[in-house]
């Protein structure tokens, strides 16, 4: 990320003390940390009914009845769902949005994080709010929110009112997909899984028809093809079509605008995702009934998992794949076709160099964090680590962890490591 | 079961088949092409060698009879019977090739839906050991298909495929009842927290919606048992929050795999080691059965725990200790997707002896216990069918009466709510509890530290 030039790469350490928090608090609760990692930060308990959030041993000037999803932003703030007088509203670094509502929850950020949204209700009636900007249009309900890294914002909503166990009106559609609060002129049996085009203008999501019929619909239209399940849709080529998976004949295949794409039938496939800088499409599949994998450009890799694949992620040049995966009861990563060796009892997000030659990851192993860079596992355990971040010239590695009391930014030399 | 326990003054079987208007609206819409082509394609597409073997394994011998909770309590009647009921529905589908009538399908949804636990217990009966509930929930599929599932349970699944949950709950109704008893819990423990999206705890806990909905207390006191036994925990704020999965049992197989499919990767997001459920049998075979299968995870991704194996290690561990025994005598029902579906009955009993002084077991018991007579998605039929699971539940009824206890243990939602329903019904004086309830009761209020 070009932002990570801004870091200090130069401080081999900066420490904060965090074990002092809990004298002064009640409690507090699990620490978050900025992505440059000059920042820790906790909601804590003050007293009985009063809750605020301290970064680096400062609390806000807020004090609240209630906090909860305390999130790091990418420019270091922090931000933080707060009740007062039974309102809530967002708080970022104690500085509260205008607009108050009943519920929040949900908190979204793009990925520069110019776009802040949440998922808002107000005298029972539900919506999003980004930026403060609450929905001109509010519905009965609400569900599967999403925000574009344009700021744009879509979620399915509640657009005919249902009693008790109608299930004749429920047949007819209740549902549809709001952008930016206006409701789409089309109404499904279900909507899920929505995503954007990279403009932010155009969505696409799996749709049902009726009790056995599903389909892709894009905007308004529901593609002509029906299937007997789908899965997320992406768009793909510069927006310009749209691809998914589909399940037809009991087989799982990949379609794109309403036509067979690849042509191998899978167990499962779903979790695409495209590199924007090669195209290549890749998902997590099963081509084997409890064997899993990836497929990228519908060639399977040379892998296998028994358990799960649950993350997929390519490198920005699109070199390099990454899975983090489950097999025979532990967790670790394969690059590129090939498992590590390390076995975790939880691995964390990777972070994957810009040119892919670089991954890094935080696993735990009998609760001790580690962090691992190209499958070498640095031997010091720690209490709590988080997201670590590589250098843009690959040659530094910060290390954000908690041990024995102390928050510790640490900056590793790679050629130490590798 | 002795004469002098037989409950008596009660309707002794079923007069009357009740149907609803989901069910007569369905079948008011069915062509005979519609009929024929829907069963043909279910059964021909949609099995293979599993039911080829069951169908012409059956030696109509009727052992499973004596296995069945509805054979005993109407008076033996054969119809009632597992073979009886396949012969009523799948046998005769495949015998006319799918050209079944429209009262045909009537009776074969009140049968594969009221009149089937989907339980297993025939299947122990059985020389061959025919899945018996797989024929059943193959005449779900095919009525889900036809669109005629019986009403409330079909709003079920509709509240499934709509929000995650099985009871319309909002995504903001939700948190707020999580944080509404973490805050009446801290009169107990003041730092008490229901930690939300905390990733990287040791363990999720999820629950069936009508926690929420209508039992928050339960989550009240999970929540203390957690505290109190020091467990790093956490429950998601999302969809996926909620492990049940009614559409498992209407035969909507698509829909029940995206809810396991939800619910998994909400413990992958949240990079937990372990899932423990709460306290109800059909999410435990939903998670770790049925729907995990359908979409391609041989078996549980992560590791997950029915809440009463999680007690168990709790109290072995010494994380949570027991002041005081609870005093009534108490009796246990197996619920059967965690005794005959888990093995986990003597466990149920363990747990039961550490928590109280007087343990009378029933009889039969263990993995040869009776269906509470609600599990299999019958209760979720509702209203319109509660009269007849009365009168189906009369040797359950019998069998409990014959214990004595002052309390029935039911470490099981949907056993729990049909237990108080034969409870009432047959005014049996009993308490009906979950574990949890008993050890919220006796445990020490202190949370556990290593070496105390």
């Amino acid at each position: 990320m070009e932002e990570n030039k801004s870091f200090d790469w130069s401080t081999d350490l900066k420490e904060v003390p965090v074990r002092e928090w809990e004298d002064r608090f009640t409690w507090v609760e699990e620490p978050y940390v900025s992505p440059d990692g000059e920042t820790i930060a906790s909601i804590v308990n003050v007293e009985e009914g009063v809750f605020t959030v301290c970064e680096n041993g400062e609390t806000w000037d807020k004090e609240y009845d209630k906090a909860w999803n305390l999130r790091p932003l990418p420019d270091g703030k922090f931000a933080a769902c707060v009740s007062s007088d039974e309102e809530w509203t967002l708080s970022i670094s104690g500085n509260e949005w205008e607009n108050w509502f009943d519920f929040i929850w949900n908190l979204q950020v793009n990925q520069d994080g110019s776009s802040l949204s949440l998922a808002v209700q107000k005298d029972m009636e539900y919506g999003m709010a980004v930026n403060d900007k609450p929905w001109d249009q509010m519905y009965e309900n609400i569900n599967e929110m999403v925000l574009s890294d344009t700021g744009s914002s879509a979620a399915v909503v509640q657009v005919t009112s249902m009693v008790q166990a109608d299930i004749e009106v429920f047949k007819n559609g209740i549902f549809s997909c709001a952008v930016n609060g206006k409701a789409i002129d089309k109404k499904f049996l279900n909507i899920w899984d929505i995503s954007f085009d990279s403009a932010g203008k155009n969505v696409a999501y799996g749709v049902r028809l009726d009790r056995t019929k599903y389909s892709i619909a894009v905007n308004d239209t529901a593609w002509d093809k029906q299937f007997q399940s789908v899965w997320k849709p992406l768009f793909i080529s510069g927006d310009e079509s749209v691809i998914a998976p589909v399940k037809e004949g009991g087989k799982w295949m990949l379609y794109k605008d309403g036509q067979p794409f690849w042509n191998k039938r899978y167990n499962q496939i779903w979790h695409l995702v495209v590199s924007q800088k090669t195209g290549n499409i890749a998902a997590i599949a099963s081509d084997k009934f409890g064997k899993w994998t990836i497929a990228e450009n519908d060639v399977t890799w040379n892998m296998a998992a028994d358990q799960m694949i649950s993350d997929l992620v390519y490198s920005k040049d699109g070199s390099t794949l990454v899975a983090v995966l489950k097999d025979k009861g532990f967790w670790t990563l394969a690059v590129n076709q090939k498992k590590w060796n390390l076995g975790a009892d939880k691995v964390f997000t990777p972070c994957v160099s810009s040119d892919g030659n670089i991954v890094s990851v935080v696993i735990e192993r009998q609760g001790q964090y580690f962090l691992v860079v190209n499958n070498i596992v640095i031997p010091n355990g720690y209490d709590f680590m988080a997201t670590p971040v590589i250098s843009p010239d690959n040659t530094k590695i910060l290390q954000k962890a908690v041990k024995d009391g102390v928050y510790q930014r640490l900056i590793l030399s790679m050629d130490k490591i590798l | 079961m002795s004469n002098d326990m037989e409950i008596k003054d009660k309707p002794s079987v079923v007069k009357e088949k009740n149907t609803d208007e989901a069910v007569e609206a369905g079948l008011a819409k069915l062509t005979p092409e519609r009929i024929k082509n829907t069963i043909n394609q279910v059964l021909q597409k949609e099995t293979g060698p599993r039911f080829k073997a069951y169908v012409e394994t059956c030696m109509h011998c009727g052992l499973c009879a004596e296995a069945c909770l509805y054979f005993l309590s109407n008076d033996r009647d054969p119809s009632y019977s597992p073979a009886g009921k396949v012969k009523q529905t799948i046998w005769e589908m495949l015998d006319k090739k799918g050209e079944v009538s429209i009262e045909f399908l009537r009776r074969a949804v009140h049968i594969a839906h009221t009149e089937c636990n989907v339980c297993k217990r025939c299947s122990m009966y059985c020389p061959f050991g025919i899945d018996i509930a797989y024929l059943m929930l193959m005449v779900r599929r095919i009525c889900h298909k036809l669109e005629i599932t019986p009403l409330y349970i079909q709003d079920t699944v509709n509240s499934h495929s709509a929000t995650m949950n099985q009871m319309w709950v909002k995504e903001d109704e939700w948190i707020d009842t999580l944080q509404w008893q973490e805050e009446d819990a801290r009169e107990e423990f003041e730092d008490l927290r229901i930690p939300l999206d905390k990733e990287g705890a040791d363990i999720m806990y999820s629950v069936i919606a009508p926690e929420p909905k209508f039992q928050a207390g339960l989550l009240y006191q999970a929540a203390t048992i957690m505290h109190a036994a020091g467990i790093s925990w956490t429950m998601p704020s999302s969809p996926g929050w909620d492990n049940s999965n009614m559409a498992m049992f209407t035969g909507d197989n698509e829909i029940s795999g995206r809810i396991a499919r939800a619910f998994y990767e909400t413990a992958a997001r949240l990079k937990v080691k372990k899932i423990v459920m709460g306290e109800c049998g059909h999410a435990f075979r939903s998670t770790y059965d049925v729907g995990n299968r359908w979409i391609g995870w041989a078996m549980p991704p992560f590791e997950v725990v029915h809440a009463l194996e999680f007690y168990h290690e709790l109290l072995t561990s010494g994380r949570i200790t027991i002041a005081e025994k609870f005093k009534k005598t108490v009796t246990l029902h197996d619920p059967c997707n965690v005794s005959r579906g888990r093995g986990l009955h003597d466990m149920a009993r363990e747990v039961t002896n550490m928590l109280c002084e007087s343990f009378i077991d029933m009889t039969p018991n263990r993995e040869h216990n009776f269906c509470c007579g609600a599990g299999g998605g019958v209760i979720n039929c509702g209203p319109p069918y509660k009269g007849e699971r009365m009168i189906n539940n009369k040797f359950k009824a019998e069998q409990l009466k014959a214990t004595g206890a002052e309390v029935l243990i039911a470490p099981c939602h949907n056993c729990h709510s049909g237990l108080e329903d034969i409870v009432h019904h047959y005014d049996l004086n009993m308490e009906v509890k979950f574990l949890g309830d008993i050890i919220y009761e006796t445990m020490e209020k202190k949370i556990y530290k290593p070496g105390d």
